[in-house]
């Protein structure tokens, strides 16, 4: 035989957007033909294009999402949605004409492309009468005909379009939150009726005291206003009146200490004013506080909500359900969260594991890629330690439980985001920290004030006070950090990046530093078949055993074979060596393929030769694959994953702008050196061989330079490092419960957009510095024309909605992308 | 008698009712979701998703 060697030149066709998903994948063998990067998209695709609903992908763009909707890899049973004691929250209801209404949770939303589509395909299931998605909190409500159809078909459907869905966790937060936020509205909505009555009686005053005004109806107009001003305060104003108290119980500043003394001094001052008869009143400018910071804090709620709501579909991947086996071996279904240590449950192929343990029976392969991010499969057998939200692949496997529930790595994972997205961002602590010292420089003035009017007219001096407190309420102060923040991840969300909290933006304004994964982020996350050494034949039979497995290597594999349009026979008896490789038999023939362990437990030798030639495909960054037939080694191999064209650049930017890099790889240290020297990384900041939990030692031990620590990963390989670093960005990844590991979610490829992140964030810092400048300015105007006793009622109506408009077009036109 | 005191009381309660009409919608949920619905109007129409009714057209209706 000859062997011919070959290098595969690098201007082999790129890869080409899979026309379902969007994701890189190998361009078709038929141009014409649309490309697809697994068997799950080309399903998806061909589905909607059969039931007529090719519109999805239109709407999709429009909308603005670019969907990285993966049909669900092993859709497994969805039996538990039949049973109605199981379902607690989502137990179907009767509504009328022989319908049942489910409210389910779905995983898999991204866009409003995707409620349409699920929607939609309602009508093209028997018995599916219609669904109806609701976006804020990710559920869907399916009416269905229960004797035409089942749930678990209607989720099968789904599952085949990439829509998970699964009986609604019975949260509690969940509830109170929208509690919390109709509250808010409420209080909203009486604080703009309060506050639009007040102006029209306010501009009546305003009027008459131009063209004057008969004493009866000025007073009429005054105590309606008046009554107004105190409903606004007494109701809608009272979070602030208990947010004060608590400030001053705990003894710790909040910016809700000046708005209460601002708000409930206009309020007695004006009720005052009414029973004496003189003075002025300001219930205008009292109504309108009121309004604009509910509004304020609605939003600052909102941002903080979406933080939170992330986390509940991790907990939604892990199943309420599991088989508990008792001590003589009755198994009976329990919820999941009732698992304690010591419990045995039996886990199915097909099956979650809903629960952390160890295998007490039986042997079986595991998909950890939820959890720990090994994207190939695992053998596990008795005594190996198995994870909560791992899949079982190939047999059933008995559990004895180590962590149930909360306590698993999953549950331990979604508190740790949980806290994180509970806390408040520092800009808004910054914020309540000037609310102290507010307060006691605005007391201190209208003391002041006081004390100068003294002498020459005392009342007066008590009226300019009184108007002083009332002015000097900082509305805009109160306003700025969170619109800025608000409009900031808005424009962000627009450019495909998703942050999802306030908090995000402020540690990204400083430089620090940033570790970068390295397959699929700073490179193509497509391995290839980049040289090849050896003749067709054996290439062939490489491909023939690799056919059926899903291991990265193996597509590469595949796609060679494609490429050069080889016909690949079937292949026998195929088996993967995990760590090592695989084997079969082709047309009687025992092949291997591999790397160089493989060959050496099989007693293969390699020549002289053949070691040189491996020596150099590691020296080109290349990872080494060794092909042998029937005990002969025939073929080499080199794979590799290109670099991005955006990559050096990007990197660049980062290290101009101040920031270090870094990469933390598990893929082969050649293999990263290589790529951290194309890219300009020292050599000391570039680690391969890295396991999740050495990622996550090194993400430790970076700490104490001085800037925020940042991991860029695919979010399924690293969700343990991505929640541990100070901000984790999850870039592109399959499960959903992965991407809530991270703050960030950047939808689009390559590293150069957290370069825009970075940037964004300055900016955003920097407007809301701005923003803090210019409502101090106002309060400084305001207080000094109170204290000179210039000031009037209509004069603060005006400054008031002056300084919460600058501060809002500041917001709108800063640079942040514009 | 002033109409200032038979029109301010009727503004007020007018504002009141209004404020009370959204207190109620707000209860009842129809503001828990600010995300879809913007969404869904950009959604066209299927063509037969309205049907005609059936029968003879009448004039007049």
């Amino acid at each position: 035989m000859t062997s011919a060697t070959e290098t595969v030149p690098d201007s082999t066709p790129t890869a080409v957007a899979c026309a379902h998903c969007g994701l890189p994948s190998p361009p078709p063998s038929d141009v014409s033909q649309p490309a697809f990067c697994c068997e799950g998209c080309r399903g998806a695709y061909l589905l909607i294009h059969g039931w007529g609903l090719e519109d999805y992908y239109a709407l999709r763009d429009r909308v603005g999402g670019e969907t990285a909707i993966q049909p669900v890899e092993s859709p497994g049973r969805f039996d538990e949605l039949d049973d109605p004691t199981a379902m607690g929250l989502s137990a179907p209801r009767a509504c009328g004409e022989g319908l049942l209404v489910s409210r389910l949770g779905v995983s898999g939303l991204h866009c409003g492309a995707c409620a349409w589509l699920i929607e939609r395909s309602a009508s093209h299931h028997r018995g599916f009468q219609s669904a109806r998605v609701r976006f804020h909190d990710h559920t869907v409500e399916i009416f269905y005909r229960p004797d035409e159809t089942r749930l678990s078909r209607i989720a099968k459907d789904l599952a085949r379009l990439g829509y998970r869905v699964a009986p609604m966790t019975d949260d509690d937060r969940q509830r109170r939150q929208s509690a919390e936020n109709r509250r808010l509205l409420i209080d909203i909505a009486l604080a703009g009726f309060c506050m639009t009555n007040a102006m029209w009686l306010a501009v009546a005053l305003y009027a008459g005291e131009s063209s004057g005004i008969a004493a009866e109806h000025e007073s009429a107009l005054r105590i309606a206003g008046v009554t107004l001003g105190v409903v606004s305060v007494a109701v809608p104003g009272r979070t602030f009146l208990r947010g004060a108290l608590a400030s001053l119980r705990t003894r710790t500043p909040h910016m809700d200490l000046p708005v209460a003394l601002g708000i409930s001094v206009g309020a007695w001052a004006g009720v005052v004013v009414v029973l004496v008869g003189r003075g002025e009143v300001y219930f205008d400018s009292v109504t309108m506080l009121v309004f604009f910071l509910l509004i304020g804090r609605w939003l600052q709620f909102r941002q903080q909500r979406r933080a939170s709501d992330s986390v509940s579909l991790l907990m939604r991947l892990t199943p309420r359900l599991a088989t508990h086996v008792d001590r003589d071996g009755t198994s009976r279904r329990v919820p999941a969260d009732r698992l304690a240590a010591g419990d045995t449950i039996r886990v199915a192929a097909g099956e979650t594991f809903a629960a952390d343990g160890v295998v007490s029976a039986g042997r079986s392969a595991v998909d950890r890629s939820l959890v720990t991010g090994e994207s190939h499969p695992v053998e596990v057998g008795e005594g190996d330690p198995v994870e909560a939200g791992a899949s079982n692949l190939e047999a059933t496997l008995d559990v004895r439980v180590t962590a149930g529930g909360g306590d698993s790595r999953v549950g331990r994972i979604a508190r740790m985001i949980e806290d994180a997205a509970g806390r408040r961002a520092p800009l808004v602590q910054l914020a309540d920290a000037i609310g102290g010292r507010f307060v006691v420089t605005v007391l201190i003035l209208a003391m002041v004030t006081v004390a100068i009017w003294w002498r020459s007219d005392p009342i007066g001096g008590v009226e300019n006070a009184v108007a002083l407190l009332i002015v000097a309420c900082p509305c805009a102060l109160a306003l700025a950090t969170p619109l800025s923040l608000a409009v900031a991840i808005g424009r962000l969300a627009q450019r495909r990046m998703l942050v999802r909290g306030g908090d995000v933006l402020e540690r990204l304004s400083r430089p620090g530093f940033v570790w970068f994964d390295k397959t699929g982020t700073l490179t193509e996350g497509r391995l290839r078949l980049r040289s090849w050494s050896g003749d067709r034949e054996t290439l062939v039979a490489a491909a023939a055993v690799e056919a059926s497995l899903s291991h990265p290597v193996a597509v590469a594999i595949r796609n060679a074979a494609e490429q050069r349009r080889y016909s690949v026979p079937a292949a026998d008896n195929v088996r993967q060596r995990s760590g090592m490789g695989a084997q079969g038999q082709v047309g009687g023939r025992r092949v291997l393929i591999g790397n160089e362990e493989l060959m050496r437990s099989e007693g293969i030798g390699i020549t002289a030769a053949r070691r040189a030639e491996l020596a150099q495909i590691s020296a080109a960054g290349m990872a080494p694959l060794l092909v042998a037939i029937d005990g002969k080694l025939r073929g080499l191999g080199g794979i590799g994953d290109h670099p991005r064209p955006s990559a050096a650049d990007a990197v660049a930017r980062l290290v101009r702008r101040g920031w270090g890099v870094g990469i933390l790889s598990g893929d082969h240290p050649e293999v990263v050196r290589r790529v951290a020297e194309s890219l300009g990384i020292p050599s000391d900041r570039a680690f391969g061989a890295m396991e999740p939990e050495a990622k996550l030692a090194k993400i430790e031990a970076s700490r104490g330079s001085g800037g925020p620590i940042v991991m860029v990963g695919d979010g399924v390989n690293d969700a343990a490092a991505l929640a541990a670093a100070d901000v984790g960005v999850a870039v592109r990844g399959g499960a959903a419960a992965s991407l809530d590991a991270a703050p960030v979610y950047l939808q689009t490829d390559g590293p150069s957009a957290l370069v825009d992140l970075v940037d964004a964030s300055r900016q955003t810092v920097r407007t809301i510095r701005r923003n803090f400048f210019l409502s101090l300015g106002y309060n400084s105007v305001a207080v000094t024309l109170a204290m000179s006793g210039l000031i009037h009622p209509l004069m603060a109506a005006i400054l008031m909605p002056l300084s919460s408009l600058t501060v809002i077009s500041s917001v709108l036109v800063s640079k942040t992308f514009r | 008698m002033s109409v200032l005191y038979v029109a301010l009381p009727l503004a007020i309660l007018m504002g009141a009712s209004a404020a009370a009409a959204c207190v109620w919608s707000i209860r009842r949920g129809q503001f828990d979701d600010l995300e879809t619905p913007p969404l869904r109007i950009l959604i066209d129409d299927e063509p037969g998703d309205d049907d005609p009714p059936e029968g003879p057209i009448r004039k007049g209706i």
